[in-house]
């Protein structure tokens, strides 16, 4: 080198303008922060300070607060901190932007419907290292319909926190009113039409339909219960041709006629007057407790059970899941990780989500341990409505949908193709198979 | 031919270093410039709250906004540095060059590809001062292909990268068509700038050649008239030398006339007083002849004299083989140099003229040995073989590989060629000459046998 650079000018420019370089790279990598700041054990985590599962219960950060104090003991002088008081709703936004400024938090929440977009932008770090190697990490321990929700294109890039089946919601005043039995738990469509077609009625006798059988039963539910797979894994070809779907729709419009034209919503199953509504498991935890029950629910009793199978399905529908990620550009991930899997993995904290959420811990041995029956007969104040290997076995067949980029707009246009089909009259496997065409063509371009 | 002066050459050069000047501030403005309304959008993107809405769009993660104009100052100033560097050559070069590439790559790549002027920049200063070759050429297209490669619209359509127009998309239509126009305004300014740049280069080098082209012919005309004058010289030269032999000869033919003229006269007039006086007194006959005798003795003694006069210093004093021993001696204690001498004849059977010869030879070649050869260590040979004296002198000295014949060598061939010898030497390993002399039937042959 010293040969190569011949005189003292050439000497100093070049290296000037490596330290420039170096700055540069300093600056890019985030490295100058450790110069300035010294050593930080410092993690941060990204959380929002209402339920997840939209109830108010005041116990928001109560869970985060024990699952600190157990990490701060267990890694003297590394410190978890969050900012407090942000709202569900702002809480994307307020993440995004953290992302713009580059203050993201080295774990974050991250709600089911942003994970695609968040995990396509690149601001989580693919997990399927630490989950490989960590020999302390069992991902059999978890319902694996759950950790699947944390997959995307194949690659794990975040761990599920809670999660909430579907479950169907029933009426039983009104089945008892008609002298109808409690479905048992393996029902099937035809069950669920056949007591839909005898409770749909005039009761008072004034010329209009005012008991229903369902309402916000959707193609969704229909399909998932039959089978259906809508996408490939990568989202480049659409199965809406298939004859499941046919069959699947066929019902919708079976169900669809018994109303015979009403529009009704979620309001008339408040006020008592539909049988059935698809609803999440948490609204079950938040309004079984009986000073909120007379609330909302008020003058019927009710239960959930799950959801009827299709001829070509099962009892099962999709699950809504709370993950956690890790920010991609995190400098310290060993302490990420280790606080990851204790929010995860650590049966003391996921037990207390039973306790101070109303979602399902996503562990198969919390979930179906005896100390959680204990506390979920306890909060409800019932003892024989729920079967806990029901809920258990919901969870763990849950449907996961394969998420893809701009996997909302193709659901959005398998929806308009529902309708579209649903209000006309030809022949359905032909509009199938154009709007089969249709989805594909816009599978393609999206891409 | 209108010959152009090195002055507006070098006016033009500075011409051209201040276009360069201007290129460089400029393309540190557009990148400030584009930089900055990157940041500017990417803040007011987190100050409205559509941060989400802007990262669902891009698909990808930004950097920071204020680093951007911070990263892109740091590089272009890192560029710059090295565009500084200007006596570089071969390898440094190639790595300089790459280095400035890659620099303007990283640039290009913060800046979303949105302004690649900065290769023009390089470019233009590389090929001031690239060395004039054919990789100059090579290298040229190499940097033209690079200039393609990196443009958005090619690059967008294989990877995911955020165009200018996408963080135009947080300003008013009306604003954002300005910024835009502003842009696309620097940006043609860069090329335009690339180009006369360019172009005073061309012209540059053209008038530059054809200022060497008019020196040419002027040196070509300088030469004719030198090689003239050369001939003219070397005419002098010859004609000098026949004066010199003429006048030598002159001298001699006025030596010839005084001695042996005016003895000869002498002789000739006291012969025939002689022939007259013989038969009537022979007595006094006797008496001139006597003196005749002593006048033809007298021109010989004169004759000797002037011969003398031409002979060395050290062959008047001692014979030859003295003489040889004291010269030897005296150069060696005059050079240090290690002369050894070995003598296998007897020399004093020669005459006066060989005597000469041989003690010149011996003589010019050791002065050349320790003049042009350096020599430490001279070897002298001398001896007879047959009718061949044989002389040989030997040195260790530099030698050398191609030898001109120099007055002295020519000399001493001049001297044997008049008593039909004949020299040989060889400069490859040290300085080796071989003289061979006929030796005379005569006395000496008679002593030696």
């Amino acid at each position: 080198m010293i040969i190569i650079i011949r005189n003292k000018k050439t000497f100093i420019l070049s290296v000037l303008s490596i330290f420039l370089l170096l700055c540069t790279w300093l600056i890019y990598s985030d490295f100058y922060k450790k110069i300035f700041t010294g050593k930080d054990e410092t993690i941060t985590i990204g959380i929002f300070s209402d339920s997840y599962w939209e109830v108010q219960n005041g116990y928001s950060y109560r869970i985060l607060e024990d699952a600190i104090a157990i990490f701060e003991e267990q890694h003297p002088g590394v410190k978890v901190e969050y900012v407090s008081g942000i709202l569900k709703d702002d809480y994307s936004e307020w993440l995004s932007e953290q992302f713009l400024l580059g203050n993201a938090p080295d774990i974050f929440f991250v709600l089911s419907e942003d994970f695609n977009d968040f995990a396509e932008i690149g601001v989580c770090k693919d997990l399927t290292s630490f989950v490989t190697q960590d020999e302390e990490f069992h991902k059999e321990e978890f319902y694996s319909s759950a950790y699947e929700y944390g997959k995307y294109r194949g690659a794990q890039y975040a761990l599920p926190y809670e999660c909430a089946p579907k479950l169907m919601f029933v009426n039983k005043t009104i089945l008892d009113k008609e002298g109808l039995n409690m479905p048992d738990d393996k029902w099937t469509w035809d069950e669920f039409y056949e007591i839909c077609r005898k409770v749909t009625k005039d009761t008072d006798g004034n010329g209009t339909i005012d008991q229903f059988g369902v309402v916000g039963y959707t193609w969704k539910e229909a399909f998932e219960s039959n089978g259906i797979l809508l996408f490939d894994e990568k989202g480049t070809e659409c199965y809406f041709a298939d004859d499941n779907v046919e069959t699947a729709l066929l019902f919708m419009e079976k169900i669809g006629k018994l109303n015979s034209g009403y529009t009704i919503n979620s309001r008339d199953f408040d006020l008592g007057n539909v049988v059935f509504q698809p609803m999440s498991f948490s609204r079950y935890r938040a309004y079984k407790p009986y000073p909120l029950s007379v609330k909302k629910y008020s003058g019927f009793e009710w239960e959930c059970m799950p959801m009827p199978a299709g001829p070509n399905g099962d009892n099962i529908s999709t699950l809504d899941t709370l993950l956690l990620a890790m920010n991609g550009n995190t400098d310290r991930e060993e302490y990420a990780w280790e606080f990851m899997k204790l929010l995860t993995c650590n049966t003391q904290i996921q037990s207390e989500i039973f306790d101070y959420s109303e979602g399902v811990s996503v562990l198969k041995a919390v979930t179906e341990s005896d100390q959680t029956l204990q506390s979920l007969i306890e909060s409800s104040g019932d003892t024989g409505s729920l079967n806990l290997p029901i809920l258990s076995e919901a969870v763990e067949n849950a449907v996961v949908a394969p998420r893809f980029r701009n996997y909302d707009h193709a659901i959005s246009e398998v929806d308009k193709a529902v309708n579209d089909i649903l209000a006309g009259s030809s022949n359905f496997s032909m509009e199938q198979i154009i709007w089969n065409r249709n989805i594909n063509k816009y599978l393609s371009n999206s891409r | 031919m209108v010959v152009r002066n090195g002055e507006s050459i070098m006016d033009e050069n500075r011409f051209s270093d201040y276009v360069l000047v201007i290129m460089k501030n400029l393309n540190l403005v557009i990148i400030l410039y584009i930089a900055a309304v990157m940041s500017y959008s990417l803040m007011g993107y987190v100050q409205e709250n559509t941060a989400l809405e802007f990262l669902t769009k891009i698909h990808r993660t930004t950097i920071e906004a204020w680093k951007i104009p911070v990263m892109a100052t740091c590089l272009f100033c890192s560029c710059l540095l090295l565009m500084q560097i200007r006596n570089a050559s071969g390898y440094v070069l190639i790595l300089k060059v790459g280095m400035e590439i890659s620099l303007s790559y990283m640039i290009s790549y913060l800046l979303g590809f949105s302004y690649t002027g900065i290769v023009l920049l390089i470019l233009a200063d590389t090929m001031k001062y690239f060395p004039k070759s054919k990789s100059k050429i090579s290298f040229a297209v190499v940097v033209c292909m690079f200039y393609l490669v990196i443009d958005y619209d090619f690059l967008s359509s294989r990877f995911n990268i955020i165009s200018f127009d996408t963080y135009l998309v947080y300003f008013r239509s009306d604003m954002r068509a300005a910024l835009l126009g502003v842009k696309n305004i620097f940006n043609s300014m860069n090329t335009f700038l690339f180009l006369v740049y360019m172009i005073l280069l061309v012209w540059i080098q053209r008038s530059e050649k054809e200022r060497i082209l008019c020196l040419n012919e002027q040196l070509n005309k300088t030469n004719e008239e030198l090689q003239q004058a050369n001939v003219q010289l070397e005419e002098y030269a010859k004609e000098a030398e026949k004066m010199v032999e003429t006048r030598e000869r002159n001298r001699l033919a006025r030596e010839i006339h005084d001695t042996l003229g005016h003895a000869l006269t002498g002789i000739i007039t006291g012969i025939e007083a002689c022939t007259a006086l013989m038969d009537v007194a022979p007595e006094a006959t006797k008496e001139q002849l006597k003196a005749i005798a002593e006048v033809a003795r007298q021109g010989i003694t004169d004759v000797r004299r002037s011969v003398k006069a031409l002979r060395p210093d050290a062959l008047e004093k001692y014979n030859l083989e003295k003489a040889l021993l004291q010269t030897i001696e005296e150069m060696r204690t005059a050079t240090n140099a290690k002369i050894d001498y070995q003598c296998t004849t007897d020399l004093n059977c020669f005459n006066a003229d060989e005597e000469d010869v041989i003690y010149r030879i011996v003589q010019e070649c050791i002065t050349n040995s320790i003049r042009h050869g350096k020599a430490k260590h001279i070897q002298i040979g001398i001896e007879r073989e047959y009718n061949l004296m044989k002389i040989c002198i030997r040195d260790n000295g530099i030698g050398c590989k191609d030898v001109k014949r120099g007055f002295g060598l020519h000399h001493m061939e001049e001297r044997l060629n008049m008593l039909h010898g004949s020299l040989k030497y060889d400069g490859s390993d040290g300085f080796m000459v071989e003289a061979q002399i006929p030796i005379r039937w005569g006395k000496g042959e008679k002593i030696n046998d």
